[in-house]
């Protein structure tokens, strides 16, 4: 009786181990982040700063609408990446 | 009840213990591993046609009838290495080799795609770079695998069940840049170009010129004479700025004060994206030519050569440029101006070079 209760507790170990091991290795995969890439227009006089969605064509550098301040050249300072969740 | 338990555990030791002598438990091991390589193989096959399905969509959009020959031809190129056993002049036989292949590709391009503007060439050449890329590791690990499985080699499965997750992660990084490439998107690696774009926007232009792919533009900053050297923007390109810095330190005939690059540099783990660093030496990470161009120009005058890099991950390094490297660009630029005010004197000439992708980024 005794022995049985040795494989018994062998065997649930066993399983404990196994299940553990599965667990761990799917815990240990990093979730998939999601980014958004916006781009940052300045403008050329005061400063003012928008950021908005990225269009494809766009590059830094490049003179996209007008400043809602003082009229004056929104320049297109920054193209990044942003994690949505941290719009 | 406990007759028969007892019976069934034994059994299972007996089972076992043939398993362990005859051998037969690696066997099944064997087997467990192929499968799991398998998995990933076909995760990566997938990626792999998922992205040629993109280019082939981007080449019909700029009006190629047929994509898939210019398509397979470019997958399929490659470059041999020169012979290492005799390693004289070998730096100026992998430049040449180097640049053969880039111009070559650029010539199949442009018979394929008669009439296509620069900049949309540039993001074609290196779209298809990032497939053939991952077409390269699929073919590898494909190699590998048939051959361990025909030869039932444990060792060969091992190392390579024990290297997939890896590989993988490295193809799905080649996957996610390959949106940024086909819209031409700046990139981590394009950190060198920007910081140098935000110095010119604090200085006076003087003159621009085109080397080699490569944009000089000389400026002054407080007093000083900049020699600003970069890849020709904003399409994706990495110019030569080797060459190009060699070629204008022997034009000054050595009168040039100070030597600056500038370079994203892949971080260890642990360390902090965005982190910036200075030191000493040529900041390039080219197979050998551009970086050695720029060691001899500053050696042979004497001239102080110093590095600014910006950390990143591979990831970021070659996909979108993240907000975190974006804003490191813009301390780099503070950071660049306090080098140039320690270590020189008004009127000094200081060659600036922003090493990197510089796609989205003009000048």
């Amino acid at each position: 009786m005794p022995e049985d209760y040795t494989s018994v507790i062998a065997i649930i170990l066993f399983l404990i181990i196994v299940l553990y091991l599965v667990y761990e290795s799917y815990s240990r995969r990093p979730r998939k982040t999601v980014y958004v890439v916006r781009e940052l227009l300045v403008c050329v006089k005061c400063n003012y700063r928008v950021e908005k969605d990225f269009e494809p064509g766009d590059f830094i550098g490049l003179v996209k609408g007008k400043c809602p301040q003082c009229g004056e050249d929104l320049k297109l300072k920054g193209i990044y990446a942003v994690e949505r969740g941290k719009l | 009840m406990n007759g028969d338990f007892s019976l069934i555990v034994q059994i299972l030791w007996i089972v076992m213990f043939i398993l362990i002598i005859t051998g037969l438990n690696q066997k099944i091991q064997l087997k467990l591993w192929i499968f799991e390589i398998k998995v990933k193989l076909n995760a990566i096959h997938s990626l792999l046609e998922e992205d040629k399905v993109k280019v082939r969509n981007m080449l019909r959009n700029l009006g190629v009838k047929a994509p898939e020959a210019p398509l397979s031809r470019v997958l399929e190129f490659f470059t041999i290495e020169p012979v290492e056993i005799e390693p004289t002049d070998i730096i100026k036989r992998m430049d040449h080799l180097l640049r053969t292949a880039e111009s070559s590709v650029r010539r199949m391009l442009e018979s394929a795609l008669p009439g296509l503007g620069r900049y949309e060439r540039s993001l074609v050449e290196s779209s298809l770079s990032v497939v053939a890329a991952i077409n390269v590791i699929y073919k590898v690990v494909k190699h590998y695998l048939l051959l361990g499985e025909k030869e039932n080699n444990f060792i060969l499965i091992m190392q390579l069940q024990y290297l997939m997750p890896q590989i993988l992660r490295t193809v799905q990084i080649y996957h996610e840049a390959l949106d940024a490439f086909m819209q031409g998107r700046p990139i981590g690696d394009g950190a060198g170009p920007l910081v140098v774009y935000n110095l010119l926007e604090k200085s006076t232009i003087r003159s621009r010129k085109v080397m080699d792919d490569t944009s000089i533009i000389e400026a002054v900053y407080r007093g000083r004479r900049l020699i600003i050297v970069k890849a020709e923007g904003p399409g994706s390109n990495v110019g030569h700025p080797g060459a190009v810095i060699d070629k204008i330190v022997d034009e000054l005939k050595g009168g040039v004060d100070l030597i600056v690059t500038i370079d994203a540099a892949l971080k260890l783990e642990g360390e902090e994206s965005g982190f910036i660093a200075e030191g000493v030496g040529a900041a390039i990470g080219d197979p050998g030519p551009e970086k050695i161009a720029i060691e001899r120009a500053a050696s042979r005058y004497n001239i102080p050569l110093r590095a600014l890099v910006i950390k990143m991950d591979l990831k970021e390094a070659i996909t979108t440029m993240r907000k975190v490297i974006f804003e490191a660009c813009e301390r780099a630029v503070l950071y660049l101006e306090k080098i140039i005010e320690e270590t020189t004197p008004n009127n000094a000439t200081i060659i600036v070079a922003g090493i990197g992708n510089t796609m989205g980024i003009p000048g």
